[in-house]
């Protein structure tokens, strides 16, 4: 379970923070929903342990983030930057990761064949000779294949067409563990019913609901009673409602939407 | 060992740029140090000797130099992975620490082996002898210690920046092992009195010319013959405890440390 309690981070001195004062419990497999730049990032950031805390703390199954060390199997994630640590071919990147963890290469293979990366794309590039969207779906693979109790996924469908993501979806499902999973994109909503769902905005967080309560709500600005959610979007109040009138929320093919929203009402 | 060892080595003995201004580049100046500077050096055994063990002193610390830029550079840009996979494999901060230093060490010796094979080579064509090192042993103990002192000097650097958050210092941070590279290059002409002691790049100099040719070398001006003989042990003291010093400062640091983002470098 990963538990973060008040988290403030800030990345320069005296700068307002991209986090201000985020709780929340994780223990099953959750969906964290917001805009670019709402934190989503910083937050993943913070539970692996790899950005300050100005404020607050993480828990990882129990333990303080920032007493793990040389622990395969917490956490996984797929950040570029943590599978940066050598300038190697993707193969031999894998095999590293793959070695360190005491996980079988064989898995991130199979993911990485699913979503339409051959074996002999991996031995010819380097991680940063990938396009934007190979360097993602190679880095979800290799975060999955870790075997990790957690696993951190931010934006991990960014760039795939729409059979590589189905695909991606039926390895999320079957995954044996915890799994946060950030996204802008409310698509995604229809096919996890099952999965908590979280709000960011402005470095803040809302939730959690489940998902399949999510599907038929609408957006209306200002605090109405009965909502599920109330979110504070650019200093106005949006509530998440059942019901015929607002916007209905996986219509919105991004949650950037949601600004315009608050700025037209 | 993880495969993080063979791996890490594979990478910087890959590293085009890494080679060209460790091995290519240097080559260029066994070269000039051969036949344009040694133009005038009498062909008696002592005195080839005494020039070569000079030319493989000054050659060794700018080769190292320039190694150490590139370890410099790939330490941070990996930062961040270094404190994810210190924190969720089974490669722990001190762990890493021995891995990266054996890797940072072959590939340095490496580099110092090719610095030596090429000057030996060089130098017996253009004077027609081979002069071999009076303490083989000593000279390799040396060369060893200054590729430990490099590696130590280009971890401290990296980890400083990335624990004192300051990737805009990152590419001139980087260039410091050069500049003092060079810094040391200029006893050929400058005395550094008191500071031949102090720098460590000095040390490994003198400790070369010493142990390559026999002779105590001076605290610098050597083309022009001045400065002060050396005191050997206390120069070997000095660099003992840089070293020292540095890998403990770099095992701490690396606790601390939670990367900065590449992409905070390239920017600047």
């Amino acid at each position: 379970m990963i538990v973060v309690e008040g988290l403030k981070v800030s990345y320069r001195w005296r700068q307002e923070p991209v986090l201000k004062g985020v709780d929340g419990r994780f223990d099953g497999k959750s969906l964290i929903l917001g805009p670019n730049g709402s934190g989503k990032t910083t937050l993943f950031r913070a539970v692996c342990g790899l950005t300050r805390v100005v404020e607050g703390r993480v828990l990882v199954d129990g333990r303080n983030v920032e007493e793990i060390y040389a622990e395969p199997g917490v956490l996984s994630v797929n950040f570029p930057e943590a599978y940066s640590l050598l300038s190697v071919k993707v193969r031999d990147l894998i095999t590293l990761y793959s070695d360190l963890a005491g996980s079988d290469p064989s898995k991130a293979y199979e993911i990485l064949k699913d979503l339409g990366i051959t074996r002999e794309l991996l031995e010819r590039r380097k991680l940063h000779e990938l396009s934007a969207g190979q360097r993602k779906a190679v880095c979800t693979a290799m975060a999955l294949s870790m075997g990790a109790r957690h696993v951190l996924l931010d934006e991990p469908f960014e760039q795939l067409d729409p059979a590589r993501k189905g695909r991606l979806i039926g390895h999320l499902d079957r995954y044996d563990g915890i799994i946060l999973l950030n996204t802008h994109e409310t698509w995604l909503m229809r096919n996890l019913p099952d999965w908590d769902a979280y709000f960011m905005f402005e470095g803040r967080m809302y939730g959690p609901a489940k998902v399949e309560e999510l599907l038929n709500v609408r957006l209306r600005m200002g605090k109405r009673a009965r909502a599920v959610l109330c979110m504070e979007v650019s200093g106005r109040t949006v509530s998440l409602v059942k019901g015929r009138r607002g916007t209905l929320l996986t219509s919105l093919e991004s949650l950037d939407r949601v600004y315009e929203l608050a700025l037209e009402a | 060992m993880t495969k993080y060892f063979t791996l890490s080595v594979k990478s910087m003995l890959t590293h085009p740029e890494l080679l060209f201004w460790s091995i290519v580049f240097i080559e260029f100046w066994v070269v000039m140090w051969a036949y344009v500077f040694g133009a005038y050096v009498p062909k008696v055994e002592e005195a080839v000797r005494m020039y070569t063990a000079q030319a493989y002193g000054s050659l060794l610390t700018l080769s190292f130099s320039a190694t150490a830029v590139g370890i410099t550079e790939s330490f941070l840009h990996s930062s961040r992975s270094i404190k994810f996979v210190t924190k969720y494999t089974r490669l722990s901060p001190s762990r890493f620490m021995a891995e990266h230093t054996a890797s940072s060490m072959l590939v340095l010796s490496t580099v110092a082996a090719v610095m030596y094979a090429s000057i030996a080579g060089v130098f017996a064509h253009k004077f027609g002898m081979y002069t071999p090192p009076t303490n083989p042993l000593q000279l390799t103990a040396v060369t060893a210690l200054g590729c430990l002192f490099m590696y130590a000097i280009s971890a401290f650097l990296s980890l400083a920046v990335v624990v004192l958050r300051a990737p805009r210092s990152a590419r001139f941070v980087s260039y410091i092992p050069l500049i003092l590279g060079f810094l040391a290059y200029g006893a050929l002409w400058l005395d550094f009195k008191a500071a031949a002691y102090v720098s460590p790049f000095n040390c490994i100099l003198a400790l070369c010319i010493y142990y390559y040719s026999g002779v105590k070398p001076t605290t610098g001006a050597f083309v022009m013959g001045g400065g002060a003989e050396m005191d050997m042990g206390l120069t070997l003291l000095s660099l003992v405890c840089w070293v020292a010093a540095l890998m403990a400062l770099n095992v701490l640091l690396l606790r601390k440390m939670r990367g900065v983002g590449v992409e905070e470098i390239r920017v600047v």
